[in-house]
């Protein structure tokens, strides 16, 4: 029949490749996890010499709750975070925007950031200690500089990736050049900078260990350096699920964030 | 067809043998120590052949730090091995997988082995003597070191609470070196060719030795569980190359004079050269001899001590309240201990 009228019924192929929400989805996939995990480690598949099991963590995560330490070494890791966070996000916007605007901060930036940003902090501790002694300087500075270039990265990439139609737009309305960057560029070039957001702060998080390597009382770096000498798996990966649960609490806020900073899209 | 089988044949028995010859001639053995110069008896017994005497065949491997070298032992990746002993150690040993077998250095009472050191600055600022260390910061290695533990038992023997200084851990000594140099902490514990050098250049001061204040059971040699029961001869056989080597070792490194001065003969100058060898790094034969600590000359350990170790260290949380100290020292290759506590 349709060769006949030389026309071939097409079935409707669209649908899919749009992730939406399962908001039991990332409960299951933590669950399954753990309770994977934890069976291993009762029927003895995964020795505590190993491994110790999730029942263990959670005993040490009480035990580190009890003594009152825990609320002091998540104190010390967030105020360092906030600080190492904010000054180096603070700088990166401003370079970042800088080399999205101006052809000579480009130009002398781009190579700049190319030869420093691969330079791994944790070489550099020894000279941040010289320079910034061993109290909370150099632990901030290790993360303000670990969050700084990627932050730059991230800011001039977004304000490339405004539209140049809306720049001449506003130029054509006779907008000075301060309210082109604060209402046009700096609203277009937001999602790009949000996203790199996600990325340092994961980042911070990633450094703390590495900034709280040296003469760290307390912080959740100090801490799982210290059960990682001391051979405390259970501990140590108490502390690493406190960083996750950290890096969860900070990507949700960002979401939040996300959403009411772009809700005029 | 038959001639190719023959060869076949031939090759394969030539191979049989060949790889049976060397298995039958000598066991193979991994240890894994610190290029350290308490390391010296594995190497003494190494170079004067005492572990092929024992038809033992060793192969070393070296690590930078000690955590390691435990770690190794426990995987089974080593044989044997000897580090100070830390909380690590402990913690490690608790979990069944490693008995300590015999004695390494030991901090003996007029053997300079690690210093008691003040920066510059708050040696001026009045840290002359141990007394003062209350109030002052101090830097470490890392928490349940042994550096840790020997300031605690300071603390315990001259009455002040190791909460009143501050212990910084550097995570590494060139760290400590550089923050007591330049007067980020007040004070380091260091060894003593290290010490030496620095407070000689004018760097920092000695303010004592551990050896005056709190000696102990530093080191240790240790083997896997699995190497006890089941490979017995064998640990047999390596006791009897290192107590050789010890020894030796013990002639040389550990005289006194009649003044109970440190005192360096001819045994000395002839071992120096083959520790050189292997003690890192840059060697000289001045810093071998202030490096070089007290090593019981049969591997006696003083087991007692090594309770009050892990006592101390549960006391002070680095170590888990699960951990049995009788359940990871095997007594049995090594006669005339120290101290055993009774049952």
């Amino acid at each position: 029949m349709a060769e006949e009228t030389g026309q071939t019924p097409v079935p409707f192929r669209g649908g899919g490749f749009q992730p939406g929400a399962r908001r039991w989805a990332p409960w299951a996939a933590f669950a399954a996890i753990i309770a994977g995990w934890q069976l291993a480690s009762s029927t003895g598949l995964l020795p505590p010499l190993i491994m110790p099991s999730p029942y263990e963590v959670v005993l040490a995560l009480g035990h580190l709750a009890a003594s009152g330490d825990l609320t002091e070494h998540v104190g010390a890791s967030l105020s360092r975070i906030a600080w190492g966070w904010s000054i180096g996000t603070l700088a990166g916007l401003g370079v970042g925007f800088a080399m999205g605007i101006w052809s000579l901060a480009r130009s002398a930036g781009i190579p700049v950031v190319a030869a420093l940003f691969p330079i791994p902090k944790i070489a550099l501790l020894p000279l941040l200690i010289l320079w910034l002694g061993i109290d909370e300087a150099p632990k901030i500075a290790t993360i303000a500089l670990g969050v700084f270039f990627p932050t730059v990265i991230g800011t001039y990439s977004a304000v490339d990736n405004v539209p140049r139609s809306l720049i001449r737009m506003a130029q054509s309305f006779n907008l000075p050049n301060p309210a082109i960057v604060w209402k046009v560029i700096l609203p277009g070039a937001m999602p790009g900078i949000l996203a790199a957001f996600r990325i340092t702060s994961s980042i911070a998080l990633i450094l703390l260990v590495a900034a709280e390597m040296i003469g760290a009382e307390f912080g959740i770096g100090s801490f799982i350096l210290a059960a990682g000498n001391l051979m405390q798996t259970d501990q140590l990966v108490a502390g690493v699920v406190l960083l996750s649960i950290l890096g969860l609490t900070i990507s949700f806020v960002l979401g939040r964030v996300e959403a009411w900073l772009l809700n005029w899209r | 067809m038959n001639n190719k089988k023959l060869v076949v044949a031939a090759l394969a028995g030539l191979i049989c043998v060949a790889l049976a010859g060397p298995a039958r001639a000598a066991d193979k053995i991994v240890i894994c120590a610190l290029t350290f110069v308490s390391s010296s008896p594995l190497f003494i017994a190494a170079d004067k052949g005492y572990y092929a005497d024992e038809g033992l065949e060793p192969e070393f491997k070296f690590f930078r730090a000690a955590q390691p070298v435990a770690l190794g032992v426990a995987s089974g990746d080593c044989d044997f091995g000897v580090t100070g002993l830390t909380a690590g150690f402990y913690n490690l040993a608790g979990k069944g997988a490693l008995k300590i077998i015999g004695a390494q250095s030991r901090v003996e009472p007029g053997f300079d082995f690690v210093a008691y050191m003040a920066s510059n600055k708050a040696y001026d600022a009045g840290l002359t003597s141990v007394e003062a260390y209350p109030g002052k910061s101090v830097g470490m290695t890392q928490v349940g070191s042994t550096f840790h533990y020997m300031m605690g038992r300071l603390a315990e023997k001259r009455g002040f609470a190791l909460a009143d200084v501050t212990l910084k851990p550097m995570q590494s000594v060139p760290n400590m070196i550089a923050a007591v140099k330049s007067g980020q902490v007040d004070s380091i514990l260091m060894v003593a060719h290290i010490a030496k050098a620095l407070d000689g250049a004018g760097a920092a001061k000695i303010i004592g030795w551990v050896h005056q204040e709190t000696p102990w059971q530093l080191g240790a040699l240790f083997t896997s569980t699995w190497n006890v029961t089941e490979r017995r001869e064998m640990v047999e056989k390596f006791i009897a190359a290192y107590r050789r080597a010890a020894t030796d070792y013990h002639a040389a490194f550990n005289q006194l004079d009649k003044d109970g001065k440190r005192t360096f003969g001819e045994a000395a100058d002839a071992l120096i050269p083959i520790l050189m060898n292997y003690v890192g790094p840059k060697p000289t034969p001045a810093k071998i001899k202030a490096g070089a600590p007290f090593i019981d000359p049969d591997g006696r350990l003083r087991v007692q001590d090594i309770y009050d170790q892990v006592a101390w260290h549960k006391a002070n949380g680095l170590v888990d309240d699960s951990v049995d100290p009788s359940a990871f020292i095997d007594l049995s290759f090594v006669d005339g201990h120290y101290d055993v506590p009774g049952n």
